[in-house]
């Protein structure tokens, strides 16, 4: 089992997709109203893998990598607030806790002062994934009921994740690489699910607000961190990698009197539309990878 | 009378410490002439190797006590190298000694052993990406000498060994990745000009 959990490729890949698959066909069987059983369910699960990449917690958490975990940690304790606290009307609270998460992650290399490259581009990811995380988490109460509605949060999170991801691990930052391939693997799993069941006349169960905000915030901190602290990282691609959430504020509801009667191709659509910024940014890490991969001691 | 002795007793005691504290000499790691290097296991393979150019410090010997002797270290973490410069740079990233957020390595002693007149054990805290841990090294004294061509100029030079683990620090999970150590084989030689 140990040495199962030690392959990069269950562990970034089969096991967290598995473990969305599950999630997503339990939400099918639980009634709206354990949705707190099923947002701890997510944080309990997202926390598993922060341990299994990162290792245990530090205490007191010195370098950048040791300070994620309490991120979520924070991530989660803020998801499981009143919805109506979530739900401010200009997303206070994404603002605040993303932007407190960039100050404590870099810190260091803001007191350095230095306006390098690498530091416009951290700056500009940071206020990117503040803004449409801000965005997104302040919609209002009532979402349309239209078909691709459930998947626009989980969508933003599997872009921004996936795209993260190849972007990390091409800049030589292997453990961030894994920890939001994790993700991105947990997030479309519960994709998977609600898509088949959209294809069968159904519909999707959407993520609750604490979700949405959980899921993103362990997504864009990550990526923050990759942006300040991987100087080998496409600071284009860091940026283009930050702009799911927004697309998906800006796509929101005219999906559907663009496309009225074409109901399960709408969430398929909506998808490809979100990662159309992510694709862009693998294809931008690929093409400037220094030396194709950060695989040095390969 | 018994004042007089109390200051007979504390000039002595005073004059004692003068002598210890004349002892004492101050050096300054010689940058040019320091090589910090390293060795870990390589996956099922062989043995890499890898160094720091950038050294600064400085060291205080003290000749009739060793146990008194300090040494405070810097090394600048992008004056790696291992003869790869792909690797190189992955070794500045985040995954290993993560320059951005911690651009050196230091090392400050807490304690100095003596086993003979030319070596001893010097223990003091090893700071890697922020994380302190304790690290013992054996050092030797290998000369001391007045420089032939400079007779204001007087260099010791020094060796030391000692082994750390990558399992300490925050590197650990990549190095665990990579099949890298944990052990890592640290070997020192530097000289340093005495002021």
């Amino acid at each position: 089992m140990s040495s199962l959990l030690g392959n990069p490729m269950v562990t970034t890949a089969a096991l967290p997709l598995l473990l969305g698959i599950v999630l997503a066909l339990l939400a099918r069987f639980v009634p709206p109203a354990a949705s707190l059983v099923l947002t701890l369910l997510w944080a309990a699960l997202l926390l598993f893998f922060y341990r299994n990449t990162l290792g245990p917690p530090v205490m007191p958490p010195v370098a950048a990598s040791q300070k994620l975990i309490y991120l979520a940690f924070a991530g989660i304790a803020v998801g499981l607030l009143p919805e109506r606290i979530l739900r401010q009307p200009k997303g206070v609270v994404a603002i605040l806790a993303l932007a407190a998460a960039f100050l404590w992650l870099g810190w260091r290399r803001l007191a350095a002062g230095s306006l390098d490259l690498q530091m416009i581009a951290a700056l500009a990811v940071a206020a990117l994934t503040l803004t449409g995380a801000a965005m997104l988490t302040a919609r209002r109460s009532s979402p349309s009921s239209s078909a691709e509605e459930p998947f626009l949060a989980p969508a933003a999170v599997l872009a921004l994740s996936i795209s993260g991801a190849i972007v990390s691990v091409l800049g030589a930052s292997i453990v961030t690489g894994q920890l939001l391939g994790s993700i991105a693997a947990l997030t479309g799993g519960w994709c998977l699910v609600q898509y088949v069941a959209v294809l069968r006349g159904g519909a999707a169960a959407p993520w609750s607000t604490g979700v949405d905000f959980l899921m993103l915030y362990a997504a864009a901190t990550i990526l923050m961190q990759v942006a300040l602290l991987a100087p080998k990282a496409n600071p284009v691609a860091l940026i283009l990698s930050s702009l799911p959430p927004i697309v998906v504020v800006l796509m929101r509801g005219r999906l559907q009197s663009l496309l009225p009667g074409t109901r399960p191709l709408r969430p398929l659509i909506a998808g490809i539309l979100i990662a159309i910024p992510a694709m862009l940014a693998i294809v931008t890490a690929i093409v400037w990878a220094p030396h194709g991969a950060a695989l040095g001691f390969s | 009378m018994r004042t007089r002795k109390l200051i007979a007793a504390l000039a002595f005691a005073g004059a004692s410490m003068l002598a210890a504290a004349a002892h004492a000499d101050n050096y300054e790691i010689d940058g040019q002439h320091a090589w910090v290097t390293f060795t870990i296991k390589h996956g099922i393979y062989g043995v890499a190797h890898g160094q720091f150019d950038g050294v600064k410090g400085s060291i205080v010997m003290d000749k009739a006590d060793v146990t008194k002797s300090s040494v405070k270290a810097e090394l600048d973490v992008g004056s790696i190298h291992t003869a790869f410069d792909q690797r190189d740079s992955d070794l500045k990233g985040p995954d290993f000694f993560n320059a951005a957020e911690f651009p050196t390595i230091s090392f400050e002693s807490t304690k100095v052993e003596k086993i003979d007149d030319k070596s001893g054990k010097v223990t003091g805290n090893l700071t890697i990406s922020g994380v302190s841990k304790e690290v013992t090294l054996d050092v030797k004294l290998l000369n001391e000498a007045q420089a032939p061509w400079d007779a204001t100029l007087t260099k010791a030079a020094f060796s030391a060994s000692g082994k750390v683990s990558t399992a300490d620090f925050p590197m650990a999970k990549a190095a665990q990745g990579f099949g890298l150590g944990p052990e890592v084989d640290i070997v020192i030689d530097l000289e340093a000009v005495k002021k």
